[in-house]
């Protein structure tokens, strides 16, 4: 490049660019110069002093990392009068850390297996630190040859540990105050759960009053946990355990797509996951779910052979029996009385082969894919813009100038996701949140509009008009890239914006307001899910987004996105290799006469064009006796938290239902065949995030002493049995090769792309002291963000940045109107749940134990003309009833909820404490979402009657 | 605690320099309540518009802000260089001895905050020691231990 500069580092030239610094460049260029408080993807904080280094011409020994680069630096590293300084400096940092682990004569001859020889004094030993081998502090100890006595004497701090809170062991003894977590969980994240406390010699980390994180805002999302270079900080799971190698996998949990580096012990099990450095979808940040929400993998629990219901009872089986009756008993359900649905955590190359098997072998379309619920969140997204995906990249929510966040709780069902916003939030982002519930990102919302529960649709309405009102609509870009620009404006004729105040309880000014942000954005962002709309206007809020997106241009350009929140991890992928009833692999639709011969030219059978039955359909038709059959992969928390109706007692109605899963759920329970599944760490694959990345799983861990099998062998087993061709692929590659040849999205992925166009970003010597996630993170895995539509072609990032090609926008005109009540006297309000990292105005305690516990009021909100209505007073302890539950609290009359709606927040720390202590196997996967239900509200100690 | 949002709010909005920051915001707590409760930090927070920790970052970094309500009276020490000079030290031994403590702090029946002050900006009356803000110049141990007991002895404050 024309601006490079070339400095040299002690007589080695490096090309580098201006603007860097000295530490870097060095690092770019894998010349090691040694730093603790430093990290990539952190401001540089200049704390350590470990990376001073000598400039020639230069004054005294600037720090590496905040000392920019210029041409012609001459830079002096490993030499003796820079070493002696770094030894000095350690000499002060181990004054305060145990210096026993670090300095010990043995240390070079002391094997994992040795008993120590109490060279040292037990709090020092090497052996009592859980970061033991892997501890930065100590390699780079090792690194500036020590002397092995200090000068300065150890001072130990005799700080009880802190083991009390969820997932984190904390002993802030060991901690040499780099800030790397300070800085990661506010700068990173945009947390601030934890900060510096104190100065100079008692200064350390802590949070205000001392806290428990429980209540400081923490959303253990173990940030600080990956960055510490020492034991103060590390997972309570496996915490002694070291890793005997690193695989980087792909996330189950959700469609965010985290890279993750699972790391495995020498007896090959799962002990940790770091996420990764590089990986363009979590840029080395993962959640609750991936930190610590994975230890499933290593459950005793799992099933282990494939069993089948004889006399009522499962009884263990071999695979073949299994399959030979499987088979059997479905070759009589061939046609739609049969079902296939398939899991989130299944890979592309699954729920390709599992479609296949339900067109090809079943001869239906019913096919789906259990966390499905929701197929409106795209179809009109689909249907005006044309492809049923996030236009742009995650992280480019960060250069929104307004992100808008509609019924979508992010910070927890999607975490990274939030991390993006949270930080442009914390710089000049505007944030605007529509939600009835209040979730994290309402505390970082510039307007916070509130609508009464059923009123969305009718409030985006309101939203739209005022937009075109205060004429900040772009009419030349609707003009030149819509099929018909009049038909937004339709709509909003007759619109009453007195009424929508009304019926929506959202003031005009705060409706004004949020338009103006997102109209005056110069781009702007809709991240948005359905979560309690209810089924009827699902469409048209998607299509009111779409018109709100569409009337100010906002497509086709970073920072201007707008993003569906799918559920599932891999959602995307099942939708775009045509696991959902109406479209083939690659969205084309089963009724269109073309797209179907093209299949049964390639699949070389007669396709049924009628198009199927979806989840819902499916669950119904089961409980309708026109479903008879049905193969459900996965369990899903669907089939019982009734988003689904009664699935359970649906599945019940079946004459056959085979179960694939990992674990013996609910509808396993049910089951007339169990399969054992194999975890997302024990297979080959591929995932598709929300951003239409196409990445790979790496099958990280063997299974053992277990007979689990992934869906895409089980799948092929049981076509063979059935006399099907095309089922006899070798490897998942192969499966994505056909994909690629029959849907033009995927054309140009295929395995070897995906492998060989990763890249070493970091060219990290591995001998060097490294943060542990610079150690797994030197190459970068970008994958290929649909559409590719050629071999050789790249993936696309943003979507319509060309604009409109074969056809222009087509939106459709959304219908803006308010649920209809439901009139239910025996429940006559609203429960709507919220959840929040922190709340300061509340007054809450601690209870300390073994492990801490939360414990406070809860307040239940109502409006003061329904607590007077029910003579219900400020501070009366009232119970909230519900079909799913109870709870009781204390009611507080305020405005800001609707008449008809009872508001109950929690403590985001209730739910991690609650995850800690679940005894579900998998509870990650099954954390209860923030859904409305009708409740009563009664006070507490009467009957219910009242 | 309620008793003291009204408190803890006039002061913030009373402060009537051009610059309001969160060092400001605490002092001007601390000034009005003479110590900051944890209602003070994230009322600070939610007037500077920043966070709990970040407050409190700030507020346990200065030795001089305290959290615990504060003794019935303040008497500061000074052991700056000119203090330290012309008999700081003496003080100090007869102030510890007078009010039975060890070093500096609270007495434990409330009566008495004991503090060492590295300037009270007197020196020319060194040594210098101040009770509830009100300087004493030229002190000596025995006027210190007077009027430390004086303190100490004092019905009802």
């Amino acid at each position: 490049m024309a601006d490079d500069i070339t400095i040299s580092i002690d007589g080695v030239e490096i090309i580098t660019q201006p603007g860097k610094m000295i530490l870097e460049a060095a690092i770019e260029a894998g010349v090691y110069i040694p730093y603790l408080c430093y990290h990539p993807g952190m401001k540089p904080f200049a704390a350590c002093r470990m990376c001073v280094v000598g400039v020639e011409g230069g004054r005294g020994y600037p720090a590496a990392c905040v000392q920019p680069v210029a041409d012609g630096m001459k830079i002096r590293n490993e030499v003796p009068d820079v070493l002696e300084l770094r030894r000095s400096v350690m000499e002060m940092l181990i004054a305060e850390h145990p210096d026993g682990c670090l300095t010990c004569h043995r240390v070079e001859i002391c094997g994992p297996n040795d008993v120590c020889l109490r060279h040292v004094s037990v709090n020092d030993r090497c052996v009592t630190c859980p970061k033991n081998e892997r501890c930065e502090l100590k390699d780079t100890v090792r690194y500036l040859g020590m002397n092995l006595e200090s000068p300065l004497d150890y001072k130990y701090r005799q700080i009880p540990l802190e083991v009390a809170d969820p997932f984190y062991d904390r002993d802030y003894n060991l901690c040499i105050v780099c800030g790397r977590c300070v800085r990661a969980c506010e700068e990173l994240r945009g947390d601030d759960a934890i900060c510096f406390t104190e100065r100079s010699g008692s200064a350390l980390v802590g949070t205000s009053f001392g806290t428990s994180l429980l209540e400081s805002g923490c959303e253990f999302c173990g940030a600080c946990i990956d960055v510490c270079p020492v034991g103060a900080l590390v997972e309570r799971d496996h915490k002694w355990e070291k890793a005997a190698r690193v695989e980087r996998t792909i996330c189950p949990h959700c469609p965010v797509g985290c890279q993750l580096n699972l790391e495995i012990n020498s007896a090959g099990r799962f002990i940790r996951a770091v996420p990764d450095l590089n990986s363009p979808a979590n840029r080395g940040q993962a959640c609750f779910k991936g930190k610590f929400g994975l230890e499933y993998v290593n459950s005793s629990d799992r099933l282990r052979k494939p069993l089948i219901r004889r006399n009522g009872v499962l009884e263990e089986a071999t695979w073949e029996d299994a399959l030979d009756l499987v088979s059997t008993r479905f070759s009589e359900y061939t046609g739609d009385t049969f079902a296939l649905l398939t899991s989130p955590q299944s890979t592309n190359e699954e729920h390709y082969l599992g479609q296949k098997f339900a067109r090809v072998v079943m001869n239906t379309n019913n096919v789906d894919q259990t966390s499905n619920v929701q197929p409106e969140l795209v179809e009109a997204l689909e249907n005006a813009l044309g492809y049923a995906a996030a236009t742009n990249p995650i992280w480019d929510l960060e250069n929104s100038g307004c992100i808008l966040v509609f019924n979508s709780n992010v910070t927890e069902e999607h975490n990274v996701v939030g991390v993006p916003i949270k930080r442009a939030a914390k710089r000049d982002t505007k944030l605007v949140v529509i939600d009835s519930r209040e979730v994290e990102l309402t505390r970082y919302a510039d307007v916070w509009l509130r609508p009464a529960p059923g009123t969305e649709l009718l409030l985006l309405g309101g939203v739209l008009r005022s937009l075109i009102d205060q004429g900040l609509e772009n009419p030349e870009w609707l003009e030149e890239n819509c099929e018909s620009p009049s038909t937004v404006h339709y709509a909003l004729h007759n619109l009453d914006m007195d009424q929508i105040v009304q019926i929506t309880q959202v003031s005009l000014d705060d409706i004004a307001e949020a338009a103006r942000l997102y109209g005056q954005a110069e781009s702007a962002s809709v991240v948005y899910a359905l979560d309690n709309v209810s089924v009827d206007l699902r469409q048209d809020c998607v299509r009111a987004l779409i018109d709100l997106v569409l009337v100010t241009g906002n497509l086709g350009k970073p920072g201007s996105g707008i993003y569906p929140m799918r559920q599932g991890a891999n959602e995307q992928g099942a939708w775009d290799v045509g696991c959902v009833p109406g479209r083939l692999p690659g969205y084309q639709p089963v009724g269109d006469e073309n797209a179907r011969q093209m299949f049964e030219e390639a699949w070389g059978i007669t396709l049924p064009s009628n198009p199927g039955l979806g989840l819902a359909a499916a669950i119904r038709g089961a409980a309708e006796g026109r479903i008879k059959a049905m193969m459900v992969i996965g369990d899903s928390a669907n089939f019982s938290n009734g988003k689904l109706g009664d699935g359970l007692s649906a599945l019940r109605e079946l004459n056959f239902l085979v179960v694939h899963d990992t674990f013996l759920s609910p509808v396993a329970e049910i089951a007339d065949v169990v399969l054992p599944r194999v975890t997302f760490a024990e297979k080959e694959g591929t995932f598709t995030n929300l951003e239409r990345r196409v990445q790979r799983l790496t099958a990280s861990i063997q299974v053992k002493n277990n007979d689990s099998r992934p869906e895409s062998w089980v799948i092929c087993e049981l076509a063979r049995r059935m006399g099907a061709s095309g089922f006899d692929h070798h490897s998942p590659s192969q499966v994505m090769d056909e994909i690629a040849r029959l849907s033009p999205i995927y054309a140009g992925v295929s395995y070897k792309r995906l492998e060989e166009e990763s890249r070493l970003v970091l060219r990290t010597n591995l001998e060097s002291p490294q943060p542990t996630q610079v150690l797994h993170s030197s190459r970068e895995y970008r994958g290929i963000q649909w559409p590719c539509q050629e071999p050789g072609a790249p993936g696309t990032e943003t979507l319509y940045v060309e604009g409109f090609q074969e056809r222009k926008a087509d939106p459709a005109t959304p219908e803006f109107r308010a649920a209809e009540p439901a009139d239910d006297s025996e429940y006559p309000f609203l429960l709507v749940p919220g959840r929040v990292l922190l709340q300061n105005h509340r007054d809450m305690e601690i209870i300390e134990g073994k492990r801490n516990r939360i414990q406070r009021q809860e307040w239940v909100e109502l409006n003061a003309s329904d607590a007077a209505a029910w003579s219900i007073g400020e501070g009366d302890e009232v119970e909230v009833l519900t079909q799913r539950g109870d709870l009781t609290g204390q009611a507080r009359l305020v405005d800001s909820v609707p008449p008809g709606v009872v508001a109950v927040t929690s403590l985001f720390g209730q739910l991690a404490v609650d995850l800690q202590d679940s005894k579900d196997p998998d509870p990650a996967s099954n954390v209860p979402g923030l859904d409305i239900r009708p409740a009563k509200v009664v006070k507490a100690g009467s009957n219910g009657s009242s | 605690m309620d008793g003291l949002k009204p408190r803890i709010a006039d002061a913030m909005h009373r402060q009537s320099q051009p610059t309001v920051t969160v060092l400001s915001t605490l002092l001007a707590v601390q000034d009005e309540l003479g110590f900051i409760p944890k209602q003070g930090i994230e009322e600070v927070a939610a007037f500077t518009s920043s966070t709990i920790n970040e407050v409190w970052a700030v507020a346990s970094f200065y030795p001089n802000f305290r959290f615990e309500p504060p003794c019935l009276h303040q008497v500061e020490v000074c052991w700056g260089a000119s203090c330290h000079l012309v008999g700081a030290m003496p003080l100090i031994e007869a102030a510890l001895q007078a009010s039975g403590l060890e070093t500096e702090g609270d007495t434990s029946d409330g009566r008495l905050t004991l503090r060492y002050n590295t300037c009270l900006g007197a020196c020319s009356q060194a040594p210098v020691m101040a009770i509830d803000h009100h300087l004493i110049g030229r002190a000596t141990p025995e006027s210190a231990k007077a009027r430390i007991a004086e303190l100490l002895a004092e019905q009802n404050g």
